[in-house]
């Protein structure tokens, strides 16, 4: 009886202990680098792969640009340091950038700029192109090379190191006095791996300024040059992989305000009112007003109060925006021709991409074919509905082009299974509920 | 033919434990044998496995037992290394059982208090399905007064009526956060309660072999005002009004179950049962929240389970007049469907082995404990709801301890 109480005892101490110790596991394969070799690896890009969001460039989103995320994602397999240009922690607001104040009474947000802690170390004129904000200068180890704002177009150009001020704070010389171009700089140092996702500004910035502000890169140039820095970025044999251009025209920037939301708001005070006008693009460099429709894209920033405000013209004055005399200016629209011209360059640009890429066997990233897929069906992710509507949507920051620390996380896996679907290796992805969308007040 | 039928026990499969959430911790000495009892008249416990059988028991029975459960589940995502595995919480199921009838009656009265469903699983909010599930603590308390009649010397029939008492506590993130980097949460927390029955036939024939079939009916849980308390950004509590409530209905299901005993000689007893789970009734997990707005709408998440069928078989060895050694073993088939593993239940084919000792500590009190082993087979699984993709692995280890006074 002694005995038989004495190995009770033992059984429920030790047992409960016990138990309480002994975990599950489930074996999982080492991850493994296949044909490719991670020990230094690059990352080529502009806003996209500097981790820019927001509005700008700052600490937090550089912390999760994907090129960060995939760096850490591949030291398993054999990756190296992966090594950014951060801002320092008392400048960690960089560029400054937009954050969320709140909501109106009607439910669209408002947000604020964030203007404190910035990396801002002054402004200067370059004769013949403008202003130039520079930044606090970075030297040391670089991996990421993304710089906000680059064409394909500038990579190339050897006195763009002058004009823009986030490769300005790369280079070890003050503007004005640069001339070392974009792909001499990130092909100076041996690298074994990289990531290229440049091309989007050839045909962005031409969206985003309404068709008004900026061009779209000629297509021949643009295969010209892709073709030249995948040939010099490979030219020791290096491997990489390489992401096609967006369908920037699907962007929240283009899609949160619309033609029919305006009409129905001003409807509401207006009855009267019939349609809104706006400058379309009839061919070529030719431009006449219009009544707009649902198929012209109102870019994000557009201050739908403009519309109705007393417009001075030969006729006396009229309501912007709601007469033929006085359409809604070129540059708060895509109008439809622009739209379908943007798409027909993105297209041809990601064709090249995609020749040049497969001519020298590198991963592709569809980004084109991802990211408009997830426009029309929407996304789940670890139990989290993503789509491409701005805020609510996770994946596009407040500035309704770039992507949030989620929405990253989301192309860095993208990028991941493309490698490791071209070279037989197996990085293993990153977790995507630990990144956030957008913060809310 | 005493030999026969133990070939026949030899070649039947192993047994089972459950699926879904149920949890089949009914008495230690049945544990011991692998979960068998529908026809065996082992002590005050037939009140749950067989109450036909209640009034077959030789002597009247106050007993009660604890089994303290260890889930240890770990999750690896799809093209990850990561693990996650749920943190170390013990959920306590316990059964507390009385018996009694008049000496040389034809019936008896029993009364049961068990916990046949519950779940307590916390992945924490760290891990890749906390938008799905954080939490989850789920608890039934059925309360069964029963009544059995011997209607001759060979054949008992007897019936309960079942009152439950349910709680639920679920928690999980909401991919909203704050300015400083806070993920929101809501948790639903609430009681309710449901009704039931059992009933039961119990025979013993000329050879030997006693014969039990069983039924448990389907409970159906209704948690109403239930708290819906939800932590999100200051700017989107509007969105999430507070207070609010939540009501859902949880189908605990019906068990149907048959049961053979046989003593082979003095010192051998060994038994078999196979039970019919109908979980084809648990079509979808429903939250109706009273304060409905845009971004909260009252969820249907499908769950679509499937019938499950368990298949165990035990033995106990009286080694002297005072002790007695079990074992056993089973099986049972996951009342999950790919597609639909999710981590509240990540429920799999699953097989245990159990293990057990029974002491007469006097000629009226038994001290019985019981130790089980469960391993749910890993599946790999992709949620249609959700998308949470990965393999779920899980082993069970539950110790259990208790005392019976019969007289």
């Amino acid at each position: 009886m002694k005995t038989f109480r004495s190995y009770l005892h033992i059984f429920l101490v030790t047992g409960l202990l016990g138990f309480a110790a002994c975990k599950t596991n489930i074996n999982t394969p080492t991850p493994s680098k296949g044909t490719a070799d991670f020990s230094r690896y690059i990352a080529v890009g502009n806003s996209l792969t500097a981790g820019y969001a927001d509005g700008g460039l700052y600490r937090e989103g550089q912390l999760n640009s994907y090129p960060s995320i995939i760096a850490k994602q591949m030291q398993s397999a054999g990756g190296g340091t992966f090594t950014q240009p951060l801002f320092n922690t008392d400048q960690a607001n960089g560029s400054g950038y937009l954050k969320l104040a709140g909501f109106n009474q009607d439910g669209t947000p408002k947000t604020e700029p964030v203007t404190s802690n910035l990396a801002v170390r002054g402004k200067i004129t370059v004769p013949g192109f403008g202003d130039v904000t520079l930044y606090t200068k970075y030297s040391g180890e670089l991996n990421n090379y993304g710089v906000p704002g680059i064409k394909l177009q500038h990579i190339t150009y050897a006195p763009y190191g002058n004009l823009n001020g986030y490769f300005e704070r790369l280079l070890p010389g003050t503007s004005p006095t640069n001339t070392t171009t974009y792909l001499d700089f990130v092909t100076a140092k041996p690298f074994t791996f990289f990531t290229d996702w440049l091309g989007n500004n050839d045909a962005l910035l031409y969206a985003t300024s309404g068709g008004a502000g900026d061009v779209l890169t000629d297509k021949a140039l643009f295969t010209q040059l892709y073709n030249f820095s995948i040939g010099k970025l490979t030219a020791t044999g290096q491997k990489g992989a390489v992401a096609t251009i967006p369908d920037v025209t699907a962007v929240p920037y283009f899609n949160t305000i619309t033609i029919p939301a305006i009409l129905a708001g001003v409807q509401k005070a207006n009855p009267a009112a019939k349609a809104l006008y706006v400058n379309a693009l009839v061919s070529g460099a030719t431009y006449a007003p219009r009544e707009a429709t649902a198929k012209d894209l109102v870019i994000l920033t557009f201050n739908t109060g403009l519309i109705g405000t007393p417009v001075a013209t030969p006729a006396g004055n009229l309501p912007y925006g709601l007469t033929p005399y006085t359409p809604i200016e070129n540059k708060y629209i895509l109008d439809e021709n622009e739209v379908a011209l943007t798409r027909d360059y993105v297209t041809s640009y990601n064709t090249t991409i995609k020749t040049a890429a497969a001519s020298k066997g590198l991963a592709i990233f569809d980004a084109y074919t991802f990211l408009n897929n997830v426009k029309a069906n929407g996304l789940i992710v670890d139990g989290v509905n993503l789509s491409s509507n701005y805020i609510s949507g996770g994946i596009f920051s407040l500035d309704g082009v770039h992507l949030t620390p989620r929405g990253y996380a989301i192309v860095a896996n993208e990028f991941i299974k493309a490698i490791n679907k071209q070279y037989g290796s197996s990085i293993p992805q990153a977790n995507v509920s630990s990144y956030n969308g957008v913060k809310f007040p | 033919m005493k030999k026969l039928i133990l070939l026949l026990f030899a070649i039947m499969p192993a047994i089972v434990l459950a699926q879904g959430f149920q949890v089949n911790l009914h008495g230690q000495k049945q544990i011991g044998m692998g979960h068998t009892g529908t026809g065996l008249l082992q002590d005050g416990a037939s009140v749950l496995f067989n109450p036909g059988a209640v009034a077959m028991l030789p002597q009247n029975y106050i007993q009660a037992g604890i089994s303290p459960l260890f889930f240890k589940s770990d999750f690896n995502p799809s093209g990850t290394t990561d693990q996650f595995r749920n943190t170390n919480k013990i959920a306590t199921p316990f059964t507390a059982y009385a018996v009694w009838g008049p000496k040389n009656s034809r019936w008896k009265l029993g009364l049961g208090v068990y916990t046949p469903f519950g779940g307590l699983t916390d992945w924490g909010n760290e891990w890749s399905g906390k938008y799905v599930l954080e939490s989850l603590n789920l608890k039934a308390i059925y309360i069964q007064p029963t009544v059995s009649v011997k209607l001759t010397d060979y054949l008992s029939v007897g019936g309960g009526f079942v009152y439950n008492h349910g709680d639920v506590d679920l928690t999980r993130a909401i991919p909203l956060v704050n300015s400083s980097g806070q993920t929101g949460q809501a948790e639903l927390k609430g009681s309710g309660h449901g009704f039931g029955w059992n009933a039961g036939v119990f025979a013993k024939t000329e050879v030997g072999l006693t014969i039990g079939v069983a039924y448990r009916s389907k409970v159906n849980t209704t948690v109403k005002n239930g708290d819906a308390i939800f932590t999100v950004p200051g700017s989107l509590q509007s969105s999430f009004p507070q207070p609010n409530t939540f009501t859902t209905t949880l189908p605990l299901t019906s068990t149907s179950s048959i049961g053979l005993g046989y003593s082979p000689s003095d010192k051998w007893t060994v038994a078999l049962d196979v039970n019919f789970t109908n979980w084809d009734v648990y079509k979808t997990l429903s939250f109706d929240y009273a304060k409905n707005t845009a971004a909260l709408q009252d969820t249907h998440s499908p769950r679509n389970y499937k019938d499950g069928w368990s298949y165990r078989s035990g033995a106990q060895y009286k080694a002297n007049d005072k002790l007695f050694i079990r074992a056993g073993g089973g099986y049972a088939s996951t009342a999950v469907r790919d597609g639909y593993v999710t981590p509240e239940a990540p429920d799999a084919n699953r097989y245990y082995f159990t293990g057990g000792l029974g002491y007469a500590l006097t000629k009226n009190l038994d001290l019985d404990v019981s130790f089980e082993f469960e391993h749910l087979m890993s599946r790999t699984q992709t949620n249609i709801e959700s998308q949470l993709s990965g393999t779920f692995k899980t082993n069970v280890y539950i110790p259990g301890l208790s005392l019976a006074y019969h007289w």
